[in-house]
């Protein structure tokens, strides 16, 4: 029972709420510029990079390098968007999404020089320390994700509802160009959703490169798992993201608890595939994910 | 509508064309089919063929470099030039090319990769310093290849070097390795290996291509278990956690060995991934919590391995680590896992860290100046270099540097490490060459290279009386 | 689209009229080579202007280019013989991807899994069994068409989930096939040897013949690389003209219906559901085949390969070549093959980059990557109709000149 809550329960949400914190940052791309962001990855590992030069190298105190690296990390977002992005508005989406795809491949060689081989840690303060939770050791680092992923999300999510600029960006994603006729800079628009989404991406690096190995550029590929996320959830639903990504995240960690125990035959490491099963599965019943909006079709 | 019966005419006619053209190609194919039968199985035309580089086929060329006395009846075929070497130490001597087929980049085993090849690199350059071999520079660098620890992209990336390849330097990992072993033979290719294959001990498996140093996975967790066993506690069971194939199934089967020759019970091998592949180790850690196994031997990458004892030693798991070779960094100590390294894990190495007190670890010092390396890569890459020397050198004695003569030599090789590693002979028995001594380490902050010798020369019973006729795994 | 270039003569039109009578018998193909002397781009039917060599500078370029291609391994070394092999190779799966993709207009990442399920029925059919892994020996005539059947039955088996969905969720889900089929190959021990391990692909035996033997040409002594190359090259023009003749049919207009405007095109009586199964079946095949071929050149086949990157280079085939060109694949596939290996000569003269692992400002293996990703965000932006585009405008530049404005 406590091995079902610490290493099932918590463990899951902790990862499930690291990916729901880049899932929205999916969505946030998506619903501006209807582009799916193939990016994210490198954007994430940047961002765990950041945190550990500004944390480890540079000294500063946790919270401060974590806020930092984010800032630096949005700028970064918000730069690609300009030279990358900005020229494609118009175009297809699958080619907007192709050129996202040619900015991870860049972006990735750019994070494995900066990284380097050697392995390297993001200073958190959690380390592998346990705590108690209604009597029941859990890992501190799993509680920590829960957190700092919530109060992110809802940050976000009370700027889009309540602030000027959250609504500016919101009639945008629903049409472009009434928005403009409105007066709101679109492509202003465009370069905050990066913006937020970097920055995100950056936190979400930033809790995964808490690991107890400590994280290498290689570990930029879990950001993918994102994107069975994003679609579970649909693709322009942040509610959508937050639950798919908990969702996910708990099935990921019973699959890697139970499943050697009473379906090995299904081989080892079956957790990698869960999220795209379930996708799958989601998929077949509703084209558009759990909570996505239906295209409407007009000739 | 109406177009359609002319547009599937049309079609009808593309249709036509191409099977024309396949059939003509079909035709080719069998006319080039036909002359042939007489040749194949040739294979000294294989090797005159298989040259590019004519400048340096035949003994007239090789006469030309007068100034070498062992240069002037040498023969040579793929592989060796009588240009020097870009770059060359000596301008007047020729340049014998060997590949060098490692991660470097983006695979698991890049961390380690980067500094063998490195060590490797400054290995020949101090034979290029003290004169070549037999009138010829060794150039490793143009050949170097990054593989990802794949055996696919490493059969792929040999093929792309070996027409201009004499051997190679380096051939990282085991199951990439094995991939291009039926080249290899092929091709007459010999190899140093980056890997402790048990496999590379036994003509059955490398075809006497492959010149492994130190001893093997295998024999490595015996070793250490013996160690364990006679340091810490005699475990009462024993785990192996290790990545698929035969690096961490050549582990688990020296770690099954060692439990069936001393009564304890054999866990399992936990097979796990590296971290790119599988996200976390956390599938390995519970797996590990859950036996109560009192040691693990460990056969992953660094980064896994800290994860692992990191992760397992958190959730409560108290009992002891053993690491292979391959599993250790000194980056581990600046991680979360750091403390728990030092607590409870142990490195298991086939020779001594940079503080050495032999010939060789001399001049690996003298090679790095006042820099340290990243890890013990470098020596390992350094030691590793020896028995192709020794090859290359035994060859130019022959005369005969070609392919050919290379791969003959090695048959009774005597190879001398510096004092690094026992000298060693190829060719014999394995049961009678093996090297079966081991160096445990502890990590340390305070070491070179963060690991301090607990231990060298281990020896141990299980390993010692290990009958080693085959493949361990 | 039928050119007219001036105004016709009463004896061209005389002909003209001929030509048409001459269609009507059934010969319509004839008609564009003899009818109208002098008037090259004059089309006197659909069929003329449909054909695959619709010009005689066409057809003297192609078979100027299959001349060349067929002398040159005479004078490649043996490795960049190889390398031009997988040039073909990769033209096939970028075929493939481009039916399904650039014609019908369903974006793929699953490709990789495809060719990796090729490369593994080969293996199979045709590979050498042992204790650990299945291989029945066949010959590569049998082998080989069933590396393309196999996955093109998957793709059939798979595609009613993907006619259902649409757009970028069709991107992601064909990425899951990549990860379920990543796993499922690990896994698979006795057909694939399992991961970190891999297993020989099958044996390269054509009728009887083993094509790693070396052969004698004309006086000449084939390599083995040589003799792939010629292999690869004869399968790679009988499935590049099977694809031109595919989408210059009705099942190739109904792709590009789907593709402008799948509401539009269903309700003109063209099956959605036919269509779409259509090309990813198509597709597959092309793709089993690739792969099968690809690691038949490498030597080895392990299952971490056919991962999203693969599905990437793919892409970037048929980006950089040019969406919805058969010409436009092959252009695609010489750029993705080629440029790493131009790279790296190109790393002795640029002084920043390093060819050592250790050293410099990026390693040439980083530069490669680099400038790949590079090139498909350049591409993307500038030329989105990739280099046929490019193709396209000098040639027109050129037709017109001196008037080129």
């Amino acid at each position: 029972m406590t091995e079902l809550i610490s290493s099932g329960l918590v463990r899951g949400l902790g990862i499930g709420s690291t990916y729901a914190l880049l899932a929205v940052g999916f969505v946030i791309i998506y619903r501006a510029t209807g582009v799916i962001n193939f990016a994210q990855p490198a954007l994430m590992i940047l961002g765990a990079y950041a945190t550990s030069v500004l944390a480890t190298g540079a000294g500063l105190p946790f919270p401060v390098a974590v806020l930092a690296a984010m800032a630096v990390l949005a700028a970064v977002g918000m730069a690609t968007e300009r030279v990358a992005l900005r020229p494609m508005v118009g175009r297809q989406p699958f080619a907007a999404a192709m050129v996202t795809v040619g900015v991870l491949t860049v972006l990735f060689v750019v994070a494995h020089r900066l990284i380097g081989t050697q392995v390297r840690t993001v200073g958190d303060p959690w380390g592998l320390q346990r705590a108690e939770l209604f009597g029941v050791s859990v890992a501190q680092v799993d509680l920590a994700k829960i957190v700092v992923s919530m109060v992110a999300i809802g940050a976000v999510g009370l700027f889009l509802a309540r602030s000027r600029l959250g609504l500016a960006m919101r009639a945008t994603s629903m049409d472009q160009e009434v928005a403009l006729a409105q007066g709101v800079d679109v492509g202003r628009m465009f370069s905050l959703a990066w913006g937020i989404s970097a920055a995100l991406a950056a936190l979400a690096g930033m809790l995964i490169g808490t690991s107890a190995g400590g994280f290498e550029a290689i570990t930029a590929l879990v950001a993918l798992k994102a994107l069975p996320v994003v679609i579970v959830g649909g693709l322009d639903s942040i509610k959508g993201a937050v639950y798919a990504g908990l969702l996910i995240g708990v099935a990921e960690a019973l699959t890697r608890l139970y499943q050697p125990r009473y379906a090995e035959w299904l081989g080892a490491n079956v957790d990698v595939v869960v999220p795209y099963v379930i996708m799958i599965v989601v998929l077949v019943v509703r084209p558009y994910g759990l909570f996505g909006t239906r295209e409407v079709e007009r000739v | 509508m109406r177009s359609n019966p002319v547009q599937r005419r049309g079609r009808r006619g593309g249709m036509r064309r191409g099977v024309a053209i396949a059939g003509a190609f079909a035709l080719l194919a069998t006319a080039c089919a036909v002359d042939d039968d007489d040749e194949p199985d040739d294979t000294s035309t294989d090797v005159a063929e298989g040259t590019e580089d004519a400048e340096g086929t035949d003994d007239g060329a090789a006469g030309e470099d007068g100034d070498d006395g062992a240069a002037g009846d040498v023969n040579v075929d793929v592989g060796v030039t009588e240009e020097p070497c870009p770059e060359a130490v000596n301008p007047d001597n020729g340049c014998i090319y060997l590949g060098v087929l490692s991660d470097l980049s983006e695979g698991p085993f890049a961390a380690l990769g980067i500094p063998l090849t490195a060590g490797q690199e400054a290995f020949w350059q101090r034979v290029n310093d003290e004169g070549g071999i037999g009138g010829y520079d060794v150039d490793i660098s143009t050949y170097t290849r990054d593989t990802l620890y794949d055996p696919q992209e490493h059969s792929a990336r040999y093929r792309e070097i070996e027409p201009n390849i004499l051997a190679l330097a380096q051939t990282l990992g085991t199951e990439p390795t094995e991939a291009i072993l039926p080249d290899m033979d092929a091709d007459n290719v010999i190899g140093a290996p980056a890997t402790w294959w048990s496999g590379w001990a036994f003509e059955d498996n490398d075809f006497g291509l492959i010149l492994e140093s130190g001893y093997s996975y295998c024999l490595e967790s015996q070793i250490g278990l013996d160690w364990a066993g006679e340091n810490v506690a005699p475990p009462s069971t024993v785990l192996a956690v290790g990545y698929p194939g035969d690096y961490g199934g050549d582990s688990a089967a020296g770690v099954e060995a060692w439990a069936m020759a001393n009564d304890a019970e054999f866990g399992g091998f936990v097979e796990t991934a590296p971290d790119a592949v599988v996200g976390s180790q956390d599938a390995a850690i519970g797996q590990v919590v859950g036996s109560g196994a009192d040691v693990v031997v460990l056969a992953v990458g660094p980064a896994e391995a800290a994860s692992i004892v990191g992760g397992s030693l958190a959730e409560g798991y108290e009992g002891l680590f053993l690491g292979s070779v391959p599993t250790w960094d000194p980056a581990l100590l600046d991680s979360p896992a750091g403390e728990a390294m030092v607590a409870a894990y142990r490195h298991i190495a086939p020779w001594e860290g940079i503080d050495g007190e032999t010939p060789a670890h001399e001049a690996i010092r003298e090679s790095l100046g006042d820099d340290l390396p990243a890890n013990e890569g470098y020596i390992f890459g350094w030691v590793w270099s020896y028995p192709i020397k020794a090859a290359l050198e035994a060859a130019v004695e022959n005369g005969d540097l070609t392919r050919a003569g290379v791969r003959a030599a090695v048959d009774g090789l005597e190879v001398d490490y510096e004092g690094i590693l026992p000298s060693a002979t190829f060719g014999g028995e394995a049961n009678e060459t093996a090297v079966r001594t081991a160096v445990i380490n502890q990590p340390d902050p305070e070491g070179s290279l963060g690991v301090s010798p607990l231990q060298v020369g281990v020896t141990g019973a299980t390993a010692d009386a290990y009958e080693y006729t085959a493949a361990c795994a | 689209m039928t050119v007219d270039t001036g105004v016709p003569s009463g004896r061209e039109r005389a002909e003209r009229e001929t030509g048409l009578r001459v269609r009507g018998r059934g010969r319509g193909l004839r008609v564009r080579g003899r009818g109208v002397r002098g008037r090259p781009l004059l089309y006197t039917s659909y069929a003329a202007d449909q054909a695959i060599w619709n010009t005689p500078a066409k057809r003297g370029w192609t078979l100027a280019l299959v001349g060349a291609v067929l002398v040159l391994p005479f004078f490649l070394s043996r490795d960049l013989t190889s390398l031009v092999t997988t040039v073909f190779i990769f033209a096939i799966g970028g075929i493939g991807l481009n039916l399904v993709t650039g014609y019908a207009g369903q974006v793929s990442l699953g490709h990789a899994f495809f060719m990796g399920l090729g490369a593994y029925t080969a293996a199979v059919f045709g590979g050498a069994g042992s204790d650990q892994v299945i291989g029945w020996g066949l010959d590569m005539a049998i082998w080989l068409p069933m590396a393309g059947v196999v996955p093109a039955l998957v793709g059939l088996v798979v595609a009613p989930l993907a006619v259902r969905v649409r757009g970028l969720y069709l991107a992601v889900l064909t990425l899951g096939l990549v990860f379920i089929g990543e796993h499922v190959f690990k896994e698979a021990r006795s057909i694939t040897g399992g991961a970190g391990v891999g297993r020989a692909p099958a044996e390269p035996v054509l009728f009887g013949m083993d094509l790693r033997e070396r052969y004698h040409l004309f006086g000449y002594i084939l390599s083995r690389e040589a003799v792939y190359y010629f292999v690869c090259f004869a399968i790679f023009v009988v499935l590049a003209i099977a694809a031109r003749n595919l989408t210059r049919s009705k099942p190739g207009r109904a792709f590009a219906a789907v593709r402008d405007r799948d509401v539009a095109a269903s309700m003109m009586g063209i099956s959605l559901r036919r269509t779409k199964t259509l090309a990813f079946t198509v597709s597959s095949f092309y793709a089993g085949v690739s792969g099968a071929l690809l690691v038949m050149v490498i030597g080895r086949v392990t299952p971490t390969n056919w991962n999203l990157f693969l599905s990437i280079d793919l892409l970037a085939v048929i980006l950089i070549g040019g969406i919805a060109t058969i010409s436009g694949s092959i252009l695609g596939a010489a750029f993705v093959v080629l440029m790493p290996r131009i790279v790296s000569e190109l790393a002795d003269v640029v002084p920043f980059i390093s060819t050592s692992p250790s050293g410099g400002f990026l390693s040439v293996f980083q530069l490669q990557t680099m400038l790949f990703g590079a090139l498909i965000v350049l591409f993307l932006v500038l030329e989105p109709r990739g280099l046929y585009g490019l193709w396209v405008r000098v040639r027109n530049y050129w037709k017109a000149w001196p008037f080129s404005y």
